[in-house]
């Protein structure tokens, strides 16, 4: 027979201090993609480690210019507390799973599973945002570009945990979009997220599920950011931004569609949000 | 005031709703006490001889009681039904012997204290399999170069109806022919495949089981096992959905039931999720080739349908296409008419029935087929329709498929939809975006579909009135949630004037009714509620002597008053007697008991159009549906909530069949799509609310004048939401897409039309 420890630490001190020493501990928060792995047997883990009793987890603040937010806020809170200030972020966050998953389901949890089709990904991909992860060593700061090294796998050391996503509040028009095979609970077919800095012309973009790890469209926002921000934008440019887009990513065939549907759509996908965020522009 | 035709709530409701239900897994019966619990070893290849099995690891595990293998048990195989053209030698044997046949089939099984012990040792049997090529597609079966069954020489398992030599088509101006899929489905219910048993001490069994089917399963078991048939009790608790799926004996219950025996103490069995998708049999799974012709002026005058369809690995519902060639024509007079059905067996899990079972397949090959040959035309397909729809006058109406039509009037219940829905406007609106090159097209979809009821014409009941005057029925027709208890007592008391309070409907238990048919092919208001209309008839004709005799009146001279209940002699209002009076005065200490046998004389047709309004993505090929309109008739209603209840259930189903469910296998046999994050089946999160009208024109061949409704939904419903998508894109010159119409299916139809 086997028996899994669960390790409850009440703050991240001993969380830190548990991770460090029961490396083959499973991290649980809100357990929406644990369960599933544990319950088809993807994964057999010696201990689980229980985030879900350290309140300072599940809180979010300013951090000098930055909304910080911490590892365990829901896919709720988000959308609930800070969809005016990350509009990308609760867009996406709307479309992930069903309310029950919402209620439960963390952004700490979703960069931890570092799945391709992750939701949140794309949008804290095109909004710059900064990952703090830690561990009985320190903290260290890595931008969310650098967070993947592989479906499913991310910078994180056997002995570091997740604290908290750092992420400037939108400073311009933010959208997402996403394909999938029904309207809910439902895993991306591909998806796309962007944003508009509208003082400093930059352009963020964020790829879902169209390659090994979410990635950005960087030739894209290069297109966009040496365009005039002052007036509607050329047709061809539109055009040009989708098939950049389409070129960054590398996607595969897969039981949920092929490559090629996947390429078509997020051509689609960020014609329509560039246009919707450009529209608000103005 | 009659009750039958009223909204009356459910009288389930309650218990269901506040955790009082009995599903297998939550019965905490005392015989049940200290059960073991068993689990499968299911095999991980879809073909493939099993070269050696050893089951010492497991058997030395902690919490284990038994493992079994084919070795061990000493029951014959489950034969399948002596109607099949081949199926002879296409037996199923409990646990699979010396050849695995489909990703899922059981090769052992283990018996632990229990649940977690079970599930650990299971993965402790070692299994060594020598693959073999695997039967996939049907089109392979048929050709047959690797054979499931070597001795039975074909994997075909039954063909029913025939092509004829002659040219149907030969005068035909215009003929169109077409290849369609009807894709393969799983039923998924909520509860899975779930049973308890424990022996009852005298020498027999007592299964509870979800269950559609407790009498079939009973015979079925007690033959199988060698038993007599009082040696076995089935008894379906409350049961969480089938959908088909739970019509079937299997031989997963033979296993179960010979593990007590061997064991003589209580054994529990639930599966997973993952399990219950490739072990509870899929539905559906047609390759049709459809050829539609006739005139220019839109009359259709000839039709073939060649069905080459799925019966999975183990054929015992190979016969079920044959529903497909019976109602191949639909709603509509076609002169001449060919279908045919052969059925093979390939390496995925057995076929069964899924609602509608073999008749959406029909209607929605015709109803393609119609809007094949309206665009062929440049004919609008309402118009086609209202060219080639049955007329009211044509009933009884012989199909030249050996189908009798009862009654109905199919053209009304397409105008009242058209009308319902400014057919005119959404075609005026659907010009302008094709004109404006909008990239949301609109498509507009129709389907006319008739359905036969009734199947398996015979069903059992027995009613006894209590000296309180309370009445209890047992009826052999069982509930998964459709609402039985409700519409049952709402006829019962009606008939006897009590009120439905004082009624209760048992069901499910072979130890209370020996006989029953159970419940599948929306036959369980039909048969079993013309059981309980027979059966107080009965009742009433047993009690008017005794009332007579009570009133000291002449039999001629004493009624039944329905509106309080009670006995009257005509002429003298204070001459009357009660229900329960009359019990205690005519059976002192007793009841009143009858027991009645119903056939259903013929068979009913229920039948109905659906219209399906949709906005089409033709950038990305998403599908969004708008407006969902329906009519259904389904002869009188008895209860129109519970009837709508099973509409919407319906219709939510058929528009999963057309947007969104796909059961797949890779080539080498393995399930693509086994998963519910992969066999993505709606929430009402997808589905936008239902416009629902009715037409209530009463059949002639039962005493309520009621058709059946569960699966009038599912049927109509797929192919409406099909043309619909279809006709969003016909501009840009596609013609046909198969179900499920997922994005990347629309968005290569339009591109593969317009590149
Ligand atoms: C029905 C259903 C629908 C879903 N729909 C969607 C969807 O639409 N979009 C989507 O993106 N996802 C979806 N998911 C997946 C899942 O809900 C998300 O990935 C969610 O963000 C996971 O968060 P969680 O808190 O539940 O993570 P958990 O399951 O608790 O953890 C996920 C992973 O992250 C690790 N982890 C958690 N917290 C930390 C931390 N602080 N530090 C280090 N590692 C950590 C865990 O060890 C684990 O590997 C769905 C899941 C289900 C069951």
């Amino acid at each position: 027979m086997s028996t899994v420890d669960f390790l409850a630490p009440r703050t991240w001190e001993e969380a830190l201090a548990a991770k460090a020493e029961r490396r083959d501990a499973l991290p649980i928060a809100g357990g929406t993609d644990v369960m599933v792995e544990l319950n088809f047997d993807r994964r057999r883990p010696a201990a689980l480690l229980d985030l879900t009793r350290i309140g300072e987890l599940a809180e979010w603040g300013s951090d000098g210019s930055v909304l910080r937010i911490g590892a365990g806020v829901s896919y709720r809170r988000l959308i609930e507390e800070l969809g005016g200030r990350l509009p990308g972020l609760a867009m996406a966050a709307r479309t992930v799973g069903s309310a029950q998953i919402r209620n439960r389901g963390t952004v700490g949890g979703n960069l931890g599973s570092a799945s391709p089709a992750g939701d949140a990904h794309p949008p804290l991909l095109a909004a710059a945002a900064t990952v703090q992860v830690a561990s009985v060593r320190g903290t260290r700061r890595v931008p969310v570009a650098e967070f993947f090294t592989g479906p499913k796998r991310s910078v994180l050391a056997p002995d570091e945990l997740i604290e908290a996503i750092l992420v400037p509040p939108a400073a311009g028009p933010q959208q997402f979009a996403k394909v999938g095979t029904r309207n809910a609970m439902v895993i991306a077919v591909c998806s796309f997220a962007i944003s508009l800095d509208r003082e400093r012309q930059a352009v963020g973009t964020g790829i879902g599920s169209a390659a090994p790890t979410p990635v950005r469209a960087l030739a894209a926002e290069q297109l966009l950011a040496a365009a005039r921000w002052d007036r509607p934008l050329p047709e061809p440019t539109v055009e040009k931004f989708g098939e950049l887009v389409a070129a960054a990513a590398s996607p595969i065939d897969d039981v949920r569609a092929t490559a090629a549907y996947r390429r078509r759509a997020l051509a689609v996908l960020a014609r329509r949000t560039l246009r919707w965020a450009w529209e608000e522009l103005r | 005031m009659a009750i039958v035709g009223t909204r009356m709530t459910r009288v389930e409701d309650h218990r269901l709703l506040t955790g009082a239900a009995t599903y297998v897994d939550n019965l905490r019966l005392p015989e049940l006490a200290g059960a073991a619990f068993v689990t499968f070893v299911r095999s991980p290849i879809a073909h493939a001889r099993i070269t050696h099995i050893d089951t010492a690891q497991a058997r030395a595990a902690r919490g284990v009681v038994a493992v079994y293998t084919a070795a061990d048990i000493d029951v014959p195989p489950m034969g399948t039904p002596p109607m099949l053209t081949n199926g002879a030698a296409m037996a199923r044997p409990c646990l699979a012997k010396d050849v695995v046949r489909f990703a899922g089939e059981a090769v052992a099984v283990v018996v632990a204290e229990d649940r977690a012990a079970a599930a650990d040792a299971a993965g402790l049997v070692d299994v060594e399999y020598d693959p073999l090529p695997a039967v996939v597609s049907v089109e392979d079966a048929l050709a047959g170069r690797t054979l499931l069954f070597p001795e039975a020489g074909t994997n075909l398992a039954h063909e029913a109806g025939e092509l004829s030599a002659a040219d149907p088509f030969a005068d035909c101006e215009v003929v169109v022919t077409r290849e369609i899929t009807n894709q393969r489905l799983a039923p998924v219910p909520m509860e899975t495949r779930a049973a308890a048993c424990v022996p009852d001490g005298e020498g027999g069994l007592v299964l509870w089981l979800s269950t559609q089917c407790p009498h079939a399963v009973r015979d079925d078991m007690t033959r199988q096992l060698g038993l007599l048939p009082g040696q076995l009790r089935v008894i379906a608790p409350d049961v969480g959905g089938g959908f088909g799926g739970k019509i079937p004996s299997e031989v997963d219950y033979t296993v179960l039931c010979w593990i007590v025996r061997q064991l003589g103490r209580p054994v529990r069995w639930m599966e997973t999720r993952s399990e219950t998708m490739l072990t509870m049999n899929h539905g559906r799974g047609q390759r049709q080739r459809v050829t539609i012709g006739g005139r220019r002026d839109g009359t259709v005058s000839a039709y073939r349908l060649d069905i080459l369809a799925d019966a999975g690995a183990y054929p015992h519902t190979a016969w079920l296409p044959s529903a497909t060639v019976w109602m191949a024509t639909g709603a509509y007079g076609i002169p001449r008419v060919e279908a045919r059905a052969r059925c093979v067996v390939t390496n995925t899990t057995p076929m069964g029935a899924y609602r509608g079972a073999g008749r959406p397949e029909a209607i929605a090959a015709i109803e393609r087929a119609i809007d094949l040959f309206a665009a062929e035309i440049g004919m609008d397909p309402a118009d086609v329709r209202r060219r080639n729809l049955l007329r009211p006058e044509a009933f009884p109406y012989q199909t030249p498929t050996g189908m009798e039509y009862d009654s109905g009037d199919y053209p009304a219940a397409l105008e009242q939809v058209l009308a319902a829905a400014d057919y005119p406007g959404l075609r005026a609106e659907q010009a302008r975006r094709r004109a404006a090159g909008d990239h949301r097209q609109l498509g507009i979809g129709l389907s006319c579909y008739v359905e036969v009821t009734g199947l398996g014409g015979e069903e059992h009941g027995k009613i006894t009135m209590d000296a309180d005057g309370a009445v209890t029925a047992y009826v052999g027709t069982t509930p998964q949630g459709q609402g039985h208890a409700t519409t049952l007592s709402m006829i019962i008391a009606d008939r006897l004037g009590v009120p439905p309070e004082q009624v209760s409907v048992r069901h499910t238990d072979t130890g209370s009714l020996d006989q029953g048919g159970g419940t599948f092919g929306s036959r369980s208001l039909q048969l079993g509620g013309s059981v309980v209309h027979e059966a107080t008839q009965r009742l009433c004709d047993d009690a008017l002597p005794l009332a007579a005799a009570a009133l000291e009146a002449d039999e001629r001279d004493v009624v039944l008053d329905r509106e309080s209940g009670r006995w009257r002699a005509a002429g003298d209002p204070a001459r009357e007697i009660s229900w329960a009076e009359l019990v205690r005065r005519s059976r002192p200490g007793g009841s009143f008991s009858v027991e009645v046998k119903y056939a259903l004389p013929k068979l009913t047709f229920s039948y109905g159009t659906h219209l399906a309004l949709v906005e089409v993505d033709t950038e990305t090929g998403q599908v969004k549906l708008v407006r969902f309109i329906g009519v259904d008739d389904a002869g009188r209603l008895i209860n129109p909530l519970l009837a709508e209840g099973q509409r919407h259930g319906g219709i939510a189903q058929g528009i999963a069949q057309a947007l969104y469910e796909e059961m797949r296998y890779d080539e080498d046999g393995n399930p693509v799509t086994a998963t519910l994050a992969d066999y993505t089946v709606p929430s009402a999160a997808d589905l936008p609310g239902f416009e629902l009208l009715t037409r209530e024109t009463p059949t002639p061949h039962n005493p309520l004048g009621a058709k059946g409704i569960g699966e009038a939904g599912t049927i109509g419903a797929a192919p409406a939401v099909q043309n619909a998508v279809i006709d969003a894109v016909s501009h840009l010159g596609v013609r046909h897409i198969d179900m499920p119409l997922t994005p990347e299916r629309v968005w290569q139809a339009i591109k593969e039309a317009t590149s």
